[in-house]
């Protein structure tokens, strides 16, 4: 088995050390340059899609799989041949890690993993992984009952695809395997959503998926520890942007709401069952009590049910206030809003229902805006963004007659307003978490390039780090710096505690005196006779000698006592010794002095010294050189 | 705090649900004392802390202007367009208008700095020149410039930071085109072209003077009206000009620390021809702090901000020559909920800027102490009750 042994010396240019100083003990870390390439794989500035490669210390992970929902064909899948031309994922990706139920996060899952196939572990939240197949098999419908696509995923692909699925808990660090691990942190935006942190070894990336950092009616606000990883993927859809306040777009809602009231109209608000839908009743619910409304509030029945059902993951996953107010009373126990059923549709006067789908692309909500779209007096709430294909979508698209089953038109009279509350980071947002996290690099993804020099700039100024905005398909090579854990021995550490000073502290470096070996995977550093004692090796001496010459007319042994006193008040600290035997020793090194045989005046000093002694022997060696001083007795 | 989310929302409720057609509310991560447009959907806005600052142009919300389709459009907030760096506090920024050029004055000296906003290939401000102000006379103390600018081709500005040395500057050569003559050391609180050539100097002492940049002739001054008998303090007064084709049937403001606003003809400065006691707090005012304004696109309608945290409207078309007490035509409080109210120590928030929009007949857009700015659409409660 080969070793690798270095020995570590303070390279020292010192003219006149201290002996103090000399052997004052220095750690020196290892810090290797330039070598650990990191490569990611930009999920691009379209708006739409969100698919992230990571190559981290060997590893290859795949960050959210999301579906572009602005095309129709295979445009709107990742482009997986980035990975391999052909064959399955699975030898080539560690895992795969999904942020939220968003469709252009999720919506190619199970298309990435059943049709091209993948059968590692894919990790997301417990409400991801509970509302996700919903979401999907919507979606699913959707594009191939309605559109008649025919390259999708099925119903069973679905099935399959999630029973790959790892749940995560909030900081709950996962072992993928031995080498990389991966921890969740809460994200806000929506219930479930998560940022990443991965670390391989003593590296580590974050990707924040779609987070917020201003706390909702019913969401909390992102939070992440000091973790400082090596690179922060942080998404900037809307980077470049400035949010309006929050009580302004209720502000919003409450008066649109309030207007279609006035004037004996209806009010539809279509809602996916959890989430939003909770923000909005309590908006409303206090607003009618503050505003002493009468005008009857519905939530559908269907909702009630899925809301019910995922009671339990909702509450940990949901801000202080509503926890508070859940455990108090019934999820659905509002004053003003009650159970609806079909048949209130129907009932003259105004009124507001949620109702499921949130797209209208089926069930309840779909029924109740055929019955209502005819009447201006009525209006319809779209609380998001709805897929190509439904009627949510052809409505925000400004289309006023619809063509239903049976080729019957609907003409669309009632006032359609779109409101968006979903909440994504702004620039305030973004540099908010950088200040969180410390990383050391900083990639943006999902925004619009040029658009993002400013932010780059501001990013690099206020963090001196390093700001990368890869496109799609770019790949990007981040330099990090990772510090390489070396073992101690024992003995070298007492021996370095025994010689004093200060304890250790990273920001005083202390030379010492080692020899570092490596060993399969590990690094030690051990004293240089315990090396050489466990390779089986000798040590070997090295010895330096020099002559001087110089003009002496004294006697040998009196030119050699001259040497002494004159060595003793220069080098003062020093061991200096005139011993029987006719030598000077200054520490270890040794100075005879003999007579030239041509001249006895001419006297050589024969200087020897160790290896270890090479600086005090030079310096001792030009000294004499000099020759002695007159005055010296 | 659950008493604090109440009260929030009583505020949605009360003054905000009626009174306004549109209204957006952002929190910029540093205040700014400007607001200039630099297109109908742009404005440009700056930090002024003494050291590092931003410069911003920001697009206004398509919801704003998507007049008859705004149900569709969720797009409700601000996109920063273009952004840049500076190491001085920005305390006036001026937009050379048919060019992407921006003009900014530090407060500090009467130098200026001259930026190219950018197009569409670049997001980033970046500074192009200065423009070097005229020297000082010893013993007068440094202010900051004001700043004009009318189309013009090549680009010009006029700017000074007191009478003597008020000057039209070529942009790109930096050549001095015009001096003002004259020896007054009268400082600026403002500059406003009445036409290509004829421009008006608001000072903050209340004189104004008004002069052509085709004659070397002194300026024509009209002094401010003596101040009331009881007044101790040195009053500070800001000026504002109405924009007009004729640019003799202009009407200029004038407004006082003191809170008495002057109406005044071109032609007759020296008389007014209507006047007000507005209903403003007439706390210590720094000669900065004060904006007042003409609508460019609503008769008579005059905006005051900078006494308060509100930006006040006032119809000028009920004063008259007699001096007397005037209340507002619409407040905007949004910037301060109670200004009555300051917790210890904390100094109140005061509106540092508004502009009107230059179309949109009750479009503004204001700007406070705390980073606040808020676009908003008010509507006239007088003219709707008289329906």
């Amino acid at each position: 088995m080969q070793h690798k042994i270095q020995s570590l010396t303070q390279d020292s240019n010192h003219t006149s050390p201290s002996r103090a100083e000399r052997f004052h003990p220095k750690l020196l870390t290892l810090q290797a340059h330039a070598n650990q390439p990191r490569s990611v794989e930009g999920a691009g500035q379209d708006v739409g899609r969100s698919c992230i490669l990571v190559s981290i210390g060997g590893k290859n992970i795949m960050l959210d799989c999301g579906m572009h929902m602005g095309y129709n064909d295979d445009r709107r899948f990742p482009d997986f041949s980035y990975i391999t031309q052909n064959g399955r994922l699975t030898d080539f990706l560690d895992c795969v890690i999904i942020s939220h139920f968003h469709l252009d996060h999720c919506g190619a899952l199970p298309y990435m993993s059943e049709m091209v196939g993948y059968d590692g572990p894919i990790y997301m939240t417990h409400p991801t992984k509970a509302i996700c197949p919903i979401l999907l098999e919507d979606f699913r419908k959707i594009t191939v009952d309605k559109k008649g696509e025919t390259n999708f995923f099925t119903s069973q692909m679905i099935k399959d695809c999630m029973k790959k699925v790892i749940p995560l808990n909030l900081h709950q660090t996962v072992q993928v395997d031995d080498e990389l691990e991966i921890k969740a942190y809460y994200a806000g935006h929506v219930l479930g959503a998560a940022m990443v942190h991965i670390k391989v070894g003593s590296e580590s990336v974050v990707y924040t998926g779609d987070y917020n950092m201003t706390p909702d009616r019913h969401l909390g606000a992102a939070w992440i520890d000091k973790c400082r990883p090596d690179i922060l993927i942080s998404e900037s859809t809307y980077a470049t942007t400035i949010r309006d306040s929050k009580r302004c777009r209720e502000r919003d809602f409450l008066k649109k709401v309030h207007e279609t009231i006035e004037r004996g109209g209806k009010v539809l608000i279509p809602v996916f069952a959890l989430g939003r839908a909770q923000e909005l009743c309590i908006l409303l619910e206090t607003f009618w009590e503050r505003m002493n409304l009468k005008a009857p509030i519905y939530f559908s029945t269907g909702l009630t049910e899925k809301a019910n059902h995922y009671y339990k993951l909702f509450i940990t996953w949901t801000n202080q206030k509503i926890r508070k107010t859940f455990v108090q009373r019934n999820m659905f126990e509002f004053k003003h809003i009650k159970a609806f059923d079909r048949s209130y549709a129907d009932n003259p006067g105004p009124m507001v229902v949620f109702a499921t789908p949130g797209m209208l692309h089926a069930g309840q909500s779909l029924q109740i805006f055929k019955k209502w779209a005819g009447n201006e007096k009525n209006m319809v709430i779209m609380p998001g963004y709805c897929v190509q294909g439904t009627i949510g979508h052809k409505i925000l698209n400004g289309q006023r007659k619809l063509e239903m089953e049976g080729r019957a038109t609907l003409d669309v009279k009632l006032q359609v307003e779109y409101m968006s509350f979903s909440a994504h980071a702004d620039a305030k947002g973004i540099m908010q978490l950088i200040r969180m996290a410390e990383p050391r690099n900083m990639v943006l993804v999902h925004g619009e390039a040029v658009k993002m020099e400013f932010l780059k700039g501001k990013i690099e100024q206020e963090f001196s780090i390093d700001c990368y905005m890869p496109a799609n398909g770019e790949t990007i090579t981040v330099t990090t710096n990772p510090s390489v854990p070396v073992d101690i021995s024992l003995n070298l550490l007492k021996r370095e505690m025994a010689l004093g000073g200060p304890l250790p502290d990273p920001k005083k470096p202390r030379t010492m005196h080692g020899t570092l070996i490596m060993k399969e995977n590990s690094l030690k550093l051990v004293s240089s006779e315990q090396a050489l004692k466990e390779l089986g090796l000798n040590e070997h001496q090295l010895r330096f000698t020099c002559r001087v010459q110089l003009q002496d007319p004294h006697s040998d042994p009196d030119t050699l006592h001259r040497i002494y006193t004159h060595l003793k008040s220069v080098l003062k600290g020093y061991t200096i010794q005139h011993l029987p035997d006719g030598t000077v020793m200054v520490e270890s090194i040794v100075i005879k002095v003999s007579s030239s045989a041509e001249d006895t005046n001419t006297k050589v000093l024969l200087l020897s010294w160790s290896y270890q002694d090479e600086d005090l022997g030079s310096f001792l060696s030009t000294l004499l050189k000099k020759g002695l001083p007159s005055g010296l007795c | 705090s659950a008493a604090m989310e109440e009260a929030e929302f009583d505020d949605i409720l009360d003054d905000w649900f009626i009174e306004y057609k549109d209204l957006h509310v952002y929190q910029l991560e540093h205040p700014t004392q400007v607001i200039e447009w630099t297109s109908g959907r742009t404005v440009c806005v700056a930090g002024f802390s003494p050291s590092k600052n931003e410069i911003l142009e920001l697009r206004l919300p398509r919801k704003l202007f998507a007049d008859e389709n705004k149900g569709l459009c969720a797009e409700r907030d601000f996109k920063v367009v273009h952004g840049g760096f500076t190491d001085r506090p920005v305390r006036c920024l001026r937009h050379v208008p048919g060019t992407r050029c921006a003009v900014t004055g530090d407060g500090l000296s009467s130098n200026l700095q001259v930026w190219d906003l950018g197009g569409d290939d670049s997001d980033v401000i970046r500074r192009t020149g200065s423009i070097e102000g005229r020297r000082r006379r010893t013993g007068v103390s440094e202010g900051g410039s004001s700043i004009a600018a009318r189309p013009s081709s090549p680009p010009q500005i006029l700017h000074g930071a007191q009478i003597s040395d008020v000057q039209l500057t070529e942009l790109s050569s930096g050549q001095t085109l015009y001096q003002l003559e004259s020896d007054s050391a009268d400082p600026l609180s403002s500059l406003h072209f009445l036409s290509d050539a004829v421009f008006l100097a608001g000072c903050s002492n209340g004189n104004i003077y008004v002069a052509d940049t085709r004659t070397s002739a002194a300026p024509q001054l009209s002094p401010p009206p003596p101040p009331p008998v009881s007044s101790g303090e040195s009053v500070l007064w800001w000026t504002d000009a109405s924009a007009g084709p004729d640019p003799s049937g202009c009407r200029v403001v004038r407004l006082s620390s003191s809170g008495q606003a002057l109406v005044s003809d071109l032609r007759n400065l020296g008389g007014a021809v209507s006047r007000a006691q507005l209903d403003v707090q007439t706390l210590r005012c720094g000669p900065d702090d004060v904006r007042v304004s003409w609508a460019p696109a609503l008769d008579d309608c005059i905006a005051v901000s900078g006494f308060s945290g509100a930006v006040q409207i006032y119809d000028a078309s009920v004063w008259t020559s007699e001096l007397q007490e005037a209340r507002p035509l619409f407040e905007h409080r949004g910037h301060a909920v109670s200004p009555e109210q300051s917790d210890d120590g904390v100094p109140p928030i005061l509106v540092t800027s508004h502009v009107w929009h230059p179309e949109r007949p009750r479009t503004l857009l204001s700007a406070a102490s705390d980073g606040s700015v808020h676009v908003w659409d008010w509507v006239d409660q007088s003219a709707a009750d008289k329906r």
